[in-house]
């Protein structure tokens, strides 16, 4: 008897049909775009960082810096030990933004539904698109794209493409010959592929879920996709993942979702161990003004705020890093970089010095709801017009054009590379 | 290894304009020092915001040090930022 296909029977079989996933991912990018830009780096280790001092932690290292045994989250004081000859850079978002948006360009070319998932990867489903488009073949295009970046951005740029039947997949696929591999799964080739490849290796299984995983005899990919649907979802996952992680390995769709925004929030690693909370509060403020900003670009407005901090304390023989966090809800909703930082210093009053990381993150995000009277409307009107007017000025002539005085002196609370969330780029 | 230099040298260029990804190539510079550079090859161009101001970052070599040139496309001046790597 044929399986219906909204059975679960259905779901047990591999997806047999013709890849439609295109997954790209730029190789080592923040390295390989200052490769780009300055040609006499090419070919030698370069490492990018958030600040120029050694101890901070390396966010990106070119495949030559990899070759070193350079990691990304090495400070560079280490990194320097392994590779001696290690070139650091500060990083340079507006040259990344450019190169997001030139890959962005090129890929919105091939099919109206394009998702970047990060600055330096994103999907295109060509479940969708035209014949004509599909009938070339999707290597055809992975190849075409390989070299119009190269012609349109740069000699030195390089992408890894992954193509398969669902994002997962096709995201595996562009991880398995990296720098600039072209390659897909298919449900031909899939347990070949899994034999080779770490539990790890996948994505979305780091160490506590390979724990969960090992706890019922499941060490390897191909075990992983040999799972009973009712063991993963009753015993490793205890919920639906389970079933989404049963299809996912099966090359069926499960991750075409998109997210709503419900927090935004700023971090920062103090430039100092030891600041003075006076010190401290300033760089919080600085952070308040960032994530208002965040807000109000999307057009939302938050009700609470959650602040964070690692301190460090001594405990028997050494230093140990200690988290650190509490939150407060208000009872009406605000979107001024004033209302966060009140919340935030507040709560900062408990907070256990001397901190080393400090963060603020809003939460409860929804557009504002204007329909509702408030008591104090004129004040909120008032403050509604002030912030306007501050982000207008800040639009025209330049980020902290206005902020607040209390902030000056703190530009080293500089605006990072968005990693996760494109929604600001 | 860090090496770069940041400035803010106000400089004379000769480029071309022409068409293609980089319409506008500078091919020579003059520093304030009377020094002048053969620009061999562009890394990037980007451009970037100063608020609603629109400049220009052209990332170039001459063989011997990176530089970076930018072109304020509202002043129409041209800034060297950016010294590294010189051997």
């Amino acid at each position: 008897m044929k399986k219906r296909h909204d059975s679960p029977a259905f779901f047990e079989q591999l997806n047999t049909a013709a890849p439609s996933v295109m997954h790209i991912d730029l190789n080592s990018c923040f390295a390989t775009v200052e490769q780009q830009a300055r040609p006499r780096l090419r070919g030698r280790p370069v490492a990018i960082i958030n600040r120029r001092t050694e101890h901070t932690m390396i966010i990106t290292a070119s495949y030559e810096a990899k070759a070193m045994g350079v990691k990304l989250g090495m400070r560079v004081r280490d990194a320097k030990k392994l590779c001696p000859d290690l070139i650091w850079l500060e990083s340079d978002p507006p040259k990344y933004r450019y190169v997001y948006h030139k890959l962005l360009a090129i890929m919105n070319d091939y099919s109206a539904h394009v998702r970047m998932k990060s600055i330096d990867e994103g999907v295109i489903d060509f479940s969708e698109t035209t014949e004509a488009t599909r009938s070339r073949g999707l290597v055809d295009i992975g190849r075409e794209i390989k070299q119009r970046l190269r012609d349109e951005v740069g000699v030195a740029m390089r992408c890894n493409v992954g193509i398969s039947t669902n994002r997962f997949l096709a995201k595996t696929a562009a991880s398995l010959h990296k720098p600039d591999g072209l390659d897909v799964i298919t449900h031909e080739n899939l347990r070949t592929i899994f034999a080779g490849l770490d539990l790890e290796d996948l994505t979305g299984i780091a160490h506590r879920n390979r724990q969960r995983l090992e706890q019922v005899g499941i060490y390897t990919p191909l075990e992983f996709l040999d799972a009973d649907e009712e063991v993963l979802r009753r015993i490793v996952f205890k919920s639906i993942d389970g079933t989404a992680w049963h299809q996912r390995l099966r090359g069926w769709e499960v991750d075409k979702r998109d997210f709503p925004l419900r927090t935004a929030g700023r971090q920062f690693v103090l430039d100092g161990y030891a600041l003075k909370p006076e010190e401290v509060l300033k760089r919080l403020h600085h952070l308040a003004e960032a994530v208002g900003r965040k807000i109000r670009s999307q057009g939302l407005v938050a009700r609470g705020v959650q602040v964070h901090a690692r301190s460090y304390a001594h405990e028997g023989r050494g230093w140990y890093g200690k988290y650190w966090h509490t939150r407060h809800m208000a009872a009406a909703p605000f979107f001024s970089d004033q209302a966060i930082y009140e919340i935030a210093r507040q709560l900062f009053e408990q907070a256990p010095y001397p901190l080393k990381e400090i963060g603020i993150t809003c939460y409860e995000l929804a557009p504002p709801d204007d329909s509702q009277l408030h008591l104090f409307g004129d004040e909120l009107a008032q403050q509604r017009a002030i912030t306007t007017a501050v982000d207008t000025i800040n639009s025209t002539w330049g980020e902290r054009t206005i902020h607040s005085a209390d902030t000056l002196g703190t530009d080293m609370v500089k605006v990072k590379i968005p990693f996760g969330s494109t929604r600001y780029l | 290894m860090n090496d770069e230099q940041f400035l803010h040298e106000r400089i004379q260029v000769l480029c071309t304009f022409g068409s293609g990804l980089n319409p506008c190539v500078p091919r020579r510079i003059r520093r304030e020092s009377g020094r002048e550079i053969e620009i061999t090859e562009i890394g990037l161009r980007h451009p970037t915001t100063r608020g609603r101001r629109m400049v220009h970052m052209f990332d170039v070599t001459d063989g011997q040090a990176d530089y970076r040139l930018e072109f304020d496309s509202e002043r129409l001046v041209w800034h060297l930022t950016m010294e590294g790597d010189r051997v």
